[in-house]
């Protein structure tokens, strides 16, 4: 066999498509197995712009006279496939006729993993969107259950570190005759209420910085001087809950269903944890809560009651009234106050 | 007045509150490596379809793209990967088409050899030609 018969013969087998066209008709000369497979039967002679239909064969003439070489896609249906071939023209000179080799590559599987490449990244980006709001819905529902810095503190080491908080002003409030108003009231007017109490609660606690640790049924507590250390915290504690009775009072005047609380307020140490293991919650306990929980009991309705270590600790825009000794632990009986904003004072806030 | 103290930590007691590492079911898709091994499925799979001529002719006008990015999503749904379709858009996107319990089949059969013939176990390509045959309903007519 001579080079030239094995060299058509190679040209025939190979998986690239080729083809010679004459340069001046922009016919085919010569075309192999694999251009014919995918073009189609195609005779020899016949015109480059019967094969590629709105083929731009200006552009390629003036690439292959200037350059020699001109490059470019086309695309097609093969059977029910869609085939995507690139096409690389180089002009060649045989004795002195101008001819130009035309080189097929198929390129389809390259286009399908670009498009499945793109439909996988936007499939990931858009799971990556919902993570990203399905995490900001857990941080808001954490930062519910315990301060900022303390799941600042859990989100890092995936533990908190039980603190003694010592001191801060506990204050604990409920409402009087609240089992009777459930009983009352259909329960969605109950919840409504109490939604609008606590909103404005927890608005007042934000502005004083006593801020609510947790509210079960009518039962709210907030604290005052934590997660941060804070001088102030009996006043911060004394001017929530002042806020709380005024704010009460006033909704009272306008609103069918009138709410009486009673609030005890201690000055004292807590203990600050995230207790439980599967349903976990941010707890405080201490002295200083049983303390305000028993002391809300001896408060006349819309009335505040303070323990001796709270009542020091309040300057002069309060008065502290001694409402005689009781029992808040089982030590000795201990001098509890009754807390009022000094009227002179209170103006102008 | 009393000083503020500075709050303190009470020596080196941790809560019980490691919720780290929690384990998720380990999904097919992850299983058998993850988009790198299922890409070569899901080709391999659009080459199959393409060239069966009971179910090839359903993407006879159908754009390239859409069917890779269809079967992209086909085999990621079914294998536990990034994508869920609803059983809603499934039976939407299959409306128009007349699918015949025997078209089903042989996609089923063509789904089940890919499988296999890529190394995912006989049991797990029961598992998600099962997950595939649930879908039966909502789109042969």
């Amino acid at each position: 066999m001579s080079i030239a018969a094995i060299n058509e013969q190679l040209l025939r087998a190979i998986g690239v498509g080729v083809a010679l066209l004459d340069l001046e008709t922009l016919r085919l000369r010569f075309c192999n197995d694999t251009f014919k497979e995918w073009f189609g039967d195609i005779e020899v002679g016949q015109h480059l712009t019967d094969l590629f239909a709105g083929f731009d064969t200006e552009a390629l003439k003036a690439a292959l006279a200037g350059e020699g070489r001109h490059t470019t896609e086309t695309t097609f249906r093969l059977r029910r496939r869609t085939m995507t071939v690139a096409l690389a023209f180089n002009r060649a000179l045989e004795s002195d006729e101008a001819i130009a080799v035309l080189v097929c590559q198929n390129i389809s599987r390259i286009k399908e993993l670009e498009s499945m490449i793109d439909s996988y990244s936007m499939m990931v980006e858009r799971n990556t969107r919902e993570i990203k709001r399905e995490k900001e819905q857990v941080e808001k529902l954490l930062l519910n259950m315990m301060p900022r810095s303390v799941y600042e503190e859990y989100k890092t080491f995936g533990i908190v570190t039980p603190r003694l908080y010592d001191p801060v002003a506990v204050l604990c409030l409920d409402f009087i005759g609240f089992a009777e108003m459930v009983t009352a009231h259909d329960p969605g007017v109950i919840v409504s209420e109490l939604n609008d109490i606590y909103t404005a609660f927890d608005r007042i606690g934000e502005q004083f910085g006593c801020a609510r640790i947790r509210a079960v049924g009518d039962f709210y507590i907030a604290m005052a001087g934590m997660p941060d250390p804070a001088e102030d915290f009996a006043q911060s504690a004394a001017n929530a809950a002042v806020r709380f009775i005024r704010y009460l009072k006033q909704r009272n005047e306008t609103h069918p269903i009138k709410w009486t609380c009673r609030i005890g307020i201690a000055a004292g140490p807590v203990v600050g944890s995230v207790v439980g293991v599967q349903k976990y919650i941010y707890d405080v306990f201490g002295a200083a809560v049983i303390h305000a929980s028993r002391l809300r009991y001896f408060a006349n309705p819309m009335c505040i009651v303070a323990n001796r270590m709270m009542t020091e600790q309040l300057d002069d825009g309060f008065v502290a009234l001694s409402q005689g000794k009781i029992e808040l632990t089982d030590a000795e009986p201990e001098e509890v106050f009754r807390i009022e904003a000094d009227v002179h004072a209170a103006e102008g806030t | 007045m009393l000083d503020v103290t500075k709050h303190r930590n009470i020596g080196d007691q941790t809560a019980p509150t490691g919720q780290k590492g929690v384990h998720l079911a380990r999904t097919l898709f992850d299983k058998y490596g993850g988009f790198s091994v299922v890409s070569k499925i899901v080709l391999d799979l659009y080459d199959r379809l393409l060239d069966d001529d009971e179910v090839g002719p359903f993407f006879d006008d159908v754009e390239m793209a859409r069917i890779v990015d269809h079967q992209t999503k086909f085999v990621s749904s079914l294998m536990g990967g990034p994508a869920s379709y609803t059983d809603d858009q499934i039976e939407k996107m299959h409306a128009r088409l007349t699918i015949t319990n025997a078209h089903f089949d042989t996609l089923k059969g063509i789904l089940c050899r890919t499988l296999l013939d890529h190394g995912v176990s006989e049991e797990d390509a029961e598992t998600v030609v099962a997950g595939f045959e649930a879908r039966r309903k909502l789109v042969v007519e």
